[in-house]
């Protein structure tokens, strides 16, 4: 069996984040960089698969050189090699043109199995996953919780609202969107970075995987017009004085709210 | 000569402070006092998971391989969590030692050591006192011209108090004659320095990680208690204070840093440049203690308030290993020998 892990690499959680100039995106000079968080609960579930059969487990992100980084840590933590696909002809893309460069090594790469995160940390899209398995034409499972395979099948279970849970069966190919807290996530030990070192990091551009010119910003229906944090809200007003003060005013304001 | 340090070191000292910042946080701290036990075996082999009590066990017993200056980057984490566990014996100092001492002794305690099942508590004549010798698989102890090699059944453990829970103290006592000599004469006084040579330089490199989460705890504090409608950390009554905290601390580091190369290269004068390391990275911890309190306030007195974790950890680094006292009387030995190599053309001569 062959699982492709889609990783993107994010602003660190606890990166500060400074809009830029152009006011699109954020300044992203001199922050720490990992992987996305969602990312990184598809990539323990694919390295279990391996632990508990036959099975490689290749890595891939798109981005420039600091990205790998994020594939060597994820080669420390088990992946078998990597495919970094580095262009600059692929700045600005949009969500689909993310898809379609992912869905382009997807088909290079023949997995049985693809597996990303539900959404990335940063952008919060929740696209990419069903875009690429609409790209490859397989099924898709999104917000996945537990992942079982067996004859040639993929039996998930799906966080549906109100905590209820669905339980959906696809054949394989297929591409499955996990949810965050699907597993407990492993850290890279020390000899696995070590060994990362001898695993390929293979580089691609947009020529190589058929793309030249369908990808980027050029080609991006979706653009961010304007980023910016929320304004502050007004009204709130602080409640000060003893406990027994403080308690008598907030429950004179609730009754003056009409709330009681 | 390239100082820096290499790509793996890096990921490493990343990879050790993430898992640090989940698995070893002040909760876990107050919980290991709680139950008065600073070990804590579960964590121990997650640590193992990790690879690092093999850090600087030989491959060919199961280790990683490594030298100081990747595992000087690991021990300022090790600092930076308070990290409760006998890493300075069992993993700098310990596994090197009986790195040097080989045979059967290595051949059966070094694999051991390497896979997380296994702690050794180390002696030296810098204290009359043994780390963490409750928790110890095996006791390397010197004695007169000789290392023993001590099995905890074989001697008697005497609780010392400390203000330090976290690093537990014990005299011990034990019947030389009636215990194995693993090295004696020469081989034993070279194996007694060099333990206590990289005990104390990991001692100073958890120094600089306790001085780093100190000055950050400060700046948090500083940046969220406002006075007169600002933060507090706003005036430069406070943000000077820190501001010398972080010059004393960016002043250690890079003799810390030194050090590490000077052992891992078995430079002839390790000794003193540890020693350096040591007074260095003692007095930034130290200094940083006195003002991280000062500008925390009366809060910064409370048990609750998790500052005193980090100033226990600092106090007592500083007297272990061989006090800043002692590191400094080698210095000043060195400085004031009639041969002395001062100036700039011997600051960074080849070994």
């Amino acid at each position: 069996m062959k699982i492709l892990v889609c990783l993107k690499q994010v602003p660190h959680q606890d990166a500060r984040l400074d809009i830029d100039a152009a006011g699109t995106w954020i300044k992203e000079d001199n922050i720490k960089f990992e992987i996305n968080s969602y990312d990184t609960y598809a990539l323990e579930e694919a390295l279990r698969i391996k632990d508990a059969g036959e099975a490689e487990v290749v890595v891939t992100s798109i981005g420039p050189d600091r990205v790998t980084q994020a594939l060597r840590t994820a080669l420390g933590m088990g992946a078998d090699r990597a495919v970094h696909v580095k262009d600059a002809e692929i700045d600005g893309s949009d969500a689909l043109g993310v898809a379609k460069v992912l869905a382009a090594v997807a088909k290079e790469e023949s997995p049985d199995l693809v597996l990303m995160g539900l959404m990335s940390d940063d952008s919060n899209a929740s696209a990419v996953g069903p875009m690429i398995a609409e790209l490859m034409g397989v099924p898709n499972a999104s917000s996945v919780m537990k992942v079982e395979l067996a004859d040639g099948k993929v039996t998930c279970e799906r966080e549906l609202e109100g905590g209820a849970l669905e339980v959906v069966e696809l054949q394989t190919p297929c591409v499955l969107a996990v949810q965050s807290g699907l597993n407990q996530v492993r850290y890279a030990s020390l000899k696995g970075i070590m060994a990362a070192k001898k695993k390929p990091i293979d580089v691609k551009g947009a020529g190589d995987i058929g793309l030249s010119g369908q990808v980027g910003a050029g080609a991006a229906k979706t653009t961010i017009d304007k980023i910016y944090p929320p304004p502050k809200g007004e009204g709130a007003e602080l409640i000060e004085g003893s406990t027994g003060e403080v308690v008598e005013k907030l429950v004179g304001k609730i009754k003056e709210l009409g709330l009681l | 000569m390239d100082f820096t340090f290499d790509e793996d070191a890096l990921l490493f000292q990343e990879t050790v402070r993430d898992f640090l910042g989940n698995e070893c946080t002040p909760e876990h701290v107050r919980a290991r006092w709680d139950v008065g036990a600073a070990h804590d075996p579960a964590l121990w082999n997650r640590l193992a998971e990790l690879g690092i009590p093999g850090l600087l066990v030989p491959e060919a017993h199961g280790g990683l391989g490594l030298d100081e200056r990747t595992s000087v980057l690991l021990f300022e984490e090790f600092g930076r969590a308070a990290l409760p566990e006998p890493v300075i014996a069992t993993v700098a100092a310990g596994a090197p030692a009986l790195r040097e001492i080989g045979g059967a002794l290595a051949d059966e305690w070094l694999p051991k050591l390497a896979a997380g099942e296994a702690i050794v508590a180390v002696g030296h004549e810098a204290s009359p006192f043994v780390s963490d010798a409750d928790v110890a698989d095996l006791l390397l102890l010197p004695v007169d011209d000789a290392i023993h090699a001590v099995r905890p059944a074989d001697c008697e453990l005497v609780f010392e108090p400390s203000n330090d829970p976290s690093r537990r103290l014990f005299s011990v006592g034990f019947d030389p004659g009636a215990t194995p000599r693993a090295a004696v004469a020469e081989g034993a006084r070279a194996v007694a320095g060099d333990l206590l040579v990289r005990g104390s330089l990991a001692a100073a490199a958890e120094l600089l990680g306790a001085t780093d989460r100190m000055i950050e705890l400060s700046a948090e504090y500083t940046g969220q208690r406002h006075q007169f409608g600002k933060p507090i950390g706003s005036f430069q009554a406070v943000k000077h204070q820190l501001a010398d905290c972080k010059v004393k601390l960016e002043y250690a580091r890079p003799v810390v840093h030194r050090a590490a190369h000077s052992v891992a290269t078995a430079h002839p004068d390790r000794a003193l440049h540890v020693s350096m390391a040591k007074v260095a990275a003692g007095d930034a911890a130290t200094f940083t203690a006195r003002r991280a309190l000062q500008v925390h306030g009366a809060i910064g007195y409370t048990w609750e308030q998790d500052l005193h974790l980090w100033m226990r950890r600092a106090w007592s680094l500083e007297q272990a290993y061989g006090k800043s006292a002692r590191h400094r009387q080698n210095v000043e030995s060195w400085i004031l020998a009639e041969d002395a190599r001062l100036g700039p053309g011997a600051t960074f001569r080849a070994a």
